[in-house]
């Protein structure tokens, strides 16, 4: 019956949010800042000297719970070290269906392939979301890294006494 | 039949399998589809209202439209790879998919976890829950007062709220949702630095926004009617239908697996129980934004304290086949936001034993629906909607 | 000046002018309660997005206006232009100035009340012609929902009918300027009406909380479920006009019309529509919705009395203070 009573302290309660700062941003003139270890695309990395770090081992390929990385290998002569080694002579990683669940990231005995921190822009086309060999080393360089590679992933969730490693630390 | 006339109130049971040739020959009853497209069915779910007029004399529930065989995709996939693909099932808290999973599978293998995994698994639950009760608060405003309207003023401050525990988990892990954050003994990522007093920050705000919903919206009159005594779930029925969570412990039957088969680090914490008595769509409201509170609590008490140790009790996966199990069974339920998830697993599938052999999902919104034909007969289709919002059902899980 | 001259300058200038507040009142809404619910509302179109309003009127002028095939088409075409027309009939008689005011008629008040109950015919005939379940339930509750609160509408207009002894708008807003604005002077009588007119208008005009025609949560999209295009786009209008014309209503009947503390003139009559205007939004965007039987359970068994008991009270004012104040 209080319906007056109780509607005013609604139109109270809605208005005192017109005076606070809203929580939205214009997206995408601004962007907020991601955290350390968010996971949105992909990139295959380079070593120090240049060399491509993917051995076409499929380990990524295995794991993949949607199925969707490609990986052909080929053993070929580095053209940075001269010795003869294992290669991806194909990598395909079809963000359609991705999952993003980084066990591919986790995997990797090679600390090749790791997420960055930029999501790839909307196309018009499923081709456009499908990610080559060239694009992913094109990632590296256009788009932040995420945190994580196989090797800081391992450390931190190793059995042992020690507790596990944190971002902090690993700076 | 005279009782269906006159509608069924209070905490009388209707008759789901009405003969509608002998409810009343000068009745003209009219079908309506409330779904599966459908602004407010909390996902794909289509629900046959006979109706006299606006009241409503028979429903019939049609489940399946989320169908997406996860339970066979279960029996293809190996443990290790599975933890990602359950999350989507209750899509609205994938923590609880995500430890439910992999606790049946530690039953199954026998695995011990360290305590520092299970007091952040424990962690981890107790802040999804709250983001889950928020999700759910803003979906039943907006279906009492509309999308378009003061449901979804109060839809926005909720996800505003939620937004800070979704930031929380995306320091965490990665991700903002969906995170595959547990493994097979333990978990894959460990507290950052610097996440403590976010964590604290987080829940005061929450904390203190949840007396503004009061003054919002559950002291408003208006509200007030449209929930109580409408979808009275009365004790025995839910026992019944096996509906367990905020639903079971509106309609007064005390009864929370936290407390009561404790697993993670819940023996450790006292978990106060919420009930009402009404088991109105009021009762489930009250009850769950009590339960917020207790969890705020909860994470409270243990985000100061969390212990020293490994993370995991097994090697970080490498390979899909990492796990075997050739044959066993397990089961293991949590007290997830809705009622119980269960998991049950029978070990021994192909790829050598490292698939399940069966991986069956118990999951809490299904039995929730099966209490819808008992209880709208003699509501009107606007009560019928604010109901279907006060239980809650997540289609993810109901069809997986 | 030839009456049929001065008629048509003000049809002319009087429709824009509403027309163009209630497109506007798009953008304005949208920023409010955008406001309201921590976030920005329309950004990108104009500056602070204030063209957005000529971007939905394209998007919609340009949709396909679908007729379904087991419709009634005359009906399904008629009922949108028909719910403006009777919407934007209303601002013929009201007074926005001493002197400007598009037909000064001797029996304002009953000219509205008639038109307003006009306009649940075109919602009606929106709900049945459509052909669909969600439609006609809409349909149903518009037209009990309607004819309901013209009853508690009548009566909280009578209060100042009775109170300025005349039905002519002008005329009323004469006697407030003379006497004191009817929501506050005669304390009572005249407050209590203002407290049961809105209400019974937003029925009227089927705005939250009293929206179940439209509610949107459960009916879809209530009458207009098989509107599209432009379709839509006149039923969505007329919503807001109607919303404009009560509060301009409101403004006349209760609030001193033009009058204002200083410099008396068209721009308070502005400001006060405007600001019950903002004001019916502001409700919209913070309360749920009733149910149907709650909301003809508040008409009949607590408006209807009341207002029966302000019309007496005001009655009796009138007679013991001799029609003066």
């Amino acid at each position: 019956m209080f319906y007056f009573t109780d509607s005013l302290r609604s139109l109270s309660a809605s208005m005192r949010n017109v005076f606070r700062k809203p929580t939205t941003v214009e997206f995408p003139e601004v962007r907020r800042d991601r955290p350390e270890r968010f996971r949105a695309s992909f990139a295959l990395l380079h070593d120090e000297a240049g060399d491509e770090m993917c051995i076409g081992c499929k380990a990524c390929e295995r794991i993949c719970p949607s199925e969707i990385i490609t990986v052909e290998l080929v053993k070929k002569e580095s053209p940075i070290t001269g010795k003869k080694r294992a290669y991806a002579s194909e990598f395909v990683l079809d963000t359609n269906a991705c999952i993003y669940c980084e066990l591919c990231v986790q995997v990797c005995p090679a600390d090749a392939i790791v997420m960055v921190k930029l999501a790839e822009e909307p196309k018009f086309n499923r081709q456009g979301l499908v990610l080559t060999m060239e694009r992913l080393y094109e990632n590296e360089k256009l788009r932040p890294l995420s945190w994580a590679n196989a090797t800081r992933l391992v450390e931190m969730q190793s059995p042992g006494p020690a507790s596990a490693v944190t971002v902090a630390e690993d700076k | 039949m005279e009782m269906m006339k006159h509608g069924v109130k209070g905490r009388q049971r209707a008759n789901p399998y009405l003969n509608l040739e002998t409810y009343d020959p000068e009745a003209d009853l009219m079908v309506l589809n409330l779904g599966p497209q459908h602004p407010s069915t909390h996902g794909v779910f289509r629900l046959k209202l006979y109706l006299d007029g606006e009241i409503i004399v028979k429903v019939v529930p049609f489940v399946g439209y989320l169908h997406r065989g996860v339970e066979k995709l279960c029996e293809k996939l190996t443990m290790v790879q599975l933890v990602p693909i359950v999350d989507k099932n209750d899509y609205v808290s994938p923590m609880m998919n995500e430890q439910s999973l992999v606790m049946a599978f530690e039953n199954l293998l026998g695995v011990e976890v360290p305590r520092r995994a299970r007091y952040l698994r424990t962690l981890l639950a107790e802040l999804q829950r709250i983001a889950s009760h928020l999700l759910w608060f803003g979906a039943f405003a907006m279906d009492l007062g509309g999308a378009l309207g003061g449901g979804s003023t109060l839809f926005m401050y909720c996800f505003r709220e939620r937004e800070l525990i979704l930031d929380l988990f995306e320091e965490l892990t990665g991700c903002r949702f969906h995170y595959n954050t547990h493994v097979i003994g333990g978990n894959r990522h460990d507290v950052p630095a610097g996440w403590a007093p976010k964590v604290h920050a987080a829940i005061n705000t929450i904390e203190a926004r949840l007396s503004e919903y009061h003054t919002f919206l559950t002291s408003n009159d208006i509200y007030i009617e449209r929930t109580r005594g409408i979808g009275v779930v009365d004790g025995p029925l839910a026992m019944e239908l096996g509906i367990t969570g905020p639903v079971l412990r509106a309609a007064g039957i005390d009864h929370d697996l936290r407390r009561d088969a404790p697993y993670h680090c819940y023996d450790e914490i006292d978990v106060r129980v919420a009930t009402e008595t009404a088991g109105d769509c009021e009762a489930r409201a009250k009850v769950r934004l009590k339960e917020i509170r207790e969890s705020i609590r909860i994470v409270r008490d243990l985000i100061d304290g969390i212990p020293e140790g490994s993370l995991n009790s097994r090697k970080p996966i490498k390979t899909p086949l990492a796990e075997k199990a050739t044959d066993g069974h397990a089961y293991a339920a949590l007290e997830s936001p809705r009622g119980e998830l269960g998991v049950y697993v029978i070990g021994g599938g192909t790829n050598k034993g490292a698939s399940p052999y069966r991986l069956k999902i118990r999951s809490p919104s299904l039995h929730v629906l099966a209490c819808l034909p008992y209880i709208l007969p003699g509501h009107s289709v606007s009560d019928a909607v604010a109901v279907l919002g006060s239980v809650d059902p997540i289609m993810g899980e109901v069809d997986r | 000046m030839n009456p049929w001259v001065r008629g048509l300058i003000y049809a002319v200038v009087v429709t824009n002018v509403f027309l163009t507040i209630t497109a506007w009142s798009i953008w304005f809404e949208r920023k409010f309660s955008g406001r309201m619910q921590s976030r920005l509302g329309p950004t990108f179109y104009g500056p602070a997005g204030l063209l957005q309003p000529v971007v939905d009127g394209i998007k919609l002028i340009q949709k396909e206006f679908l007729i379904p095939a087991s419709a009634d088409r005359i009906l399904f075409v008629v009922a949108p232009p028909l719910t403006v027309v009777l919407a934007l009939g209303t601002a013929a008689v009201i007074p926005f100035n001493a002197d400007i005011i598009a037909a000064d008629l001797d029996i304002g008040v009953l000219y509205l009340l008639a038109l307003g109950s006009l306009t649940i015919i075109p919602v009606w005939m929106s709900g049945w012609s459509s052909n669909n379940k969600y439609a006609m339930l809409g349909a149903m509750r518009a037209v009990a929902q309607g004819v309901s609160y013209e009853i508690p509408l009548v009566l909280a207009s009578l209060v100042p009918v009775i109170l300025a002894g005349s039905m002519s708008l002008s005329d009323i807003v004469r006697f407030q300027i003379k006497h004191g604005w009817f929501a506050f002077w005669p304390p009572g009588p005249g407050f209590f009406a203002f407290l049961f007119f809105l209400p019974a208008s937003l029925a009227e005009a089927n705005r939250i909380p009293f929206d179940i025609p439209e509610a949107e949560s459960e009916l879809i999209a209530g009458v207009t479920t098989e509107y599209t295009g432009m379709g839509f786009g006149l039923l969505y209008l007329a919503e807001y006009l109607h919303t404009l014309v009560i509060s301009a209503v409101a403004s006349v009947l209760f609030f001193g019309g033009w009058d204002g503390p200083f410099a008396p003139g068209l721009h308070w009559m502005v400001l006060k529509t405007l600001a019950l205007f903002a004001g019916i939004f502001w409700v919209r965007w913070s309360l749920v919705r009733f149910r149907s039987d709650q909301l003809m359970t508040i008409c009949w068994r607590y408006l209807v009395p009341g207002g029966l008991i302000l019309v007496m009270s005001a009655g009796l004012w009138v007679h013991f203070t001799k029609g003066g104040g």
